[in-house]
């Protein structure tokens, strides 16, 4: 019988679709009786899925930025092209 | 062949034949990320940009060679680790991604026989708008993410944020599969942990 700490160990793996079989279903049984455990990995989903959207830049200065860098970058290269 | 590959195919093709718009595009897509990347091995944010920078200018210098043998941004991802490893080497850092790093936080949360001691919280409305202490959730995520240890950042900004698949997270980082396994596990529970106590 898997214990919470069991399922804590085993969130990642759960819901990156990792585990199969007998372990999923172990898992599963377990879930389905524990508010605990079924909080806590609802909770590292979630946290797994803001962790994917913070990653948007966002910031209106790094696209100024990043918009400055690109036109350097491709103006040494069409420097460079015009050299050869 | 699956819709994203061709896709890929036809995106390294206009590369090749020095496409502006399509490495604008890729540049839009991944600068920032790359950069995230650089500051998990370089000292600063502004070498870490001097390094994406560069890194960019080797893309496009040898994109002629490039076989597809990993995904094209798998192979621009290993480019900014080789060159940011050169540099902080030459500004005497040593960054080694193979390492466990320290316990996870959950080793007070369970009592003797592995039962929770404290029922975990019911969240909701897990927005990135939603305003906490001040700030955005995606303000407050960006910022716990940049508190991690240097391999665990490096293993979010790839799996989860890049989402790249577990073997080219590993090949990209040289790492094994169980220690990158363990590094996104502690990383998850490590911002899992900061939420908690925001919510």
């Amino acid at each position: 019988m898997l214990s919470c700490k069991d399922i804590a160990d085993r969130a990642s793996a759960l819901n990156d679709g990792e585990l199969s079989g007998w372990d999923a279903l172990q898992i599963r049984l377990h879930l389905a009786m524990c508010k605990g455990c079924s909080r806590f990995v609802a909770q590292m989903r979630a946290t797994d899925q803001l962790a994917a959207r913070a990653s948007d830049p966002g910031e209106p200065l790094e696209h100024e930025a990043d918009d400055r860098r690109l036109t350097e970058i491709l103006s040494t290269l069409r420097k460079e092209q015009s050299r050869h | 062949m699956l819709a994203n590959q061709l896709q890929e195919k036809h995106c390294i093709q206009r590369l090749k034949a020095g496409d502006e718009a399509v490495f604008r595009a890729l540049y839009t897509r991944h600068n920032q990320p790359l950069i995230r990347m650089a500051a998990t091995i370089v000292n600063s944010r502004a070498t870490a940009e001097e390094v994406v920078q560069e890194t960019w200018m080797a893309v496009l210098k040898n994109i002629g060679t490039f076989e597809g043998r990993s995904s094209l941004a798998g192979w621009i991802f290993t480019i900014l680790i080789n060159k940011a490893r050169t540099r902080a080497r030459r500004d005497g850092r040593s960054v080694s991604f193979d390492e466990g790093g320290e316990d996870d936080n959950l080793s007070t949360a369970f009592d003797g026989h592995g039962r929770w001691k404290a029922m975990p919280e019911l969240w909701d409305e897990i927005t990135p708008e939603r305003i906490v202490a001040g700030r955005g959730l995606a303000e407050h995520m960006r910022m716990a993410i940049d508190a991690l240890p240097p391999a665990q950042r490096a293993v979010i900004v790839l799996r989860v944020q890049q989402e790249f698949e577990p073997s080219e997270v590993c090949a990209i980082l040289g790492l094994s599969d169980g220690n990158m396994r363990i590094l996104l596990h502690r990383a998850r529970l490590s911002l899992r942990a900061t939420l908690a106590k925001l919510l």
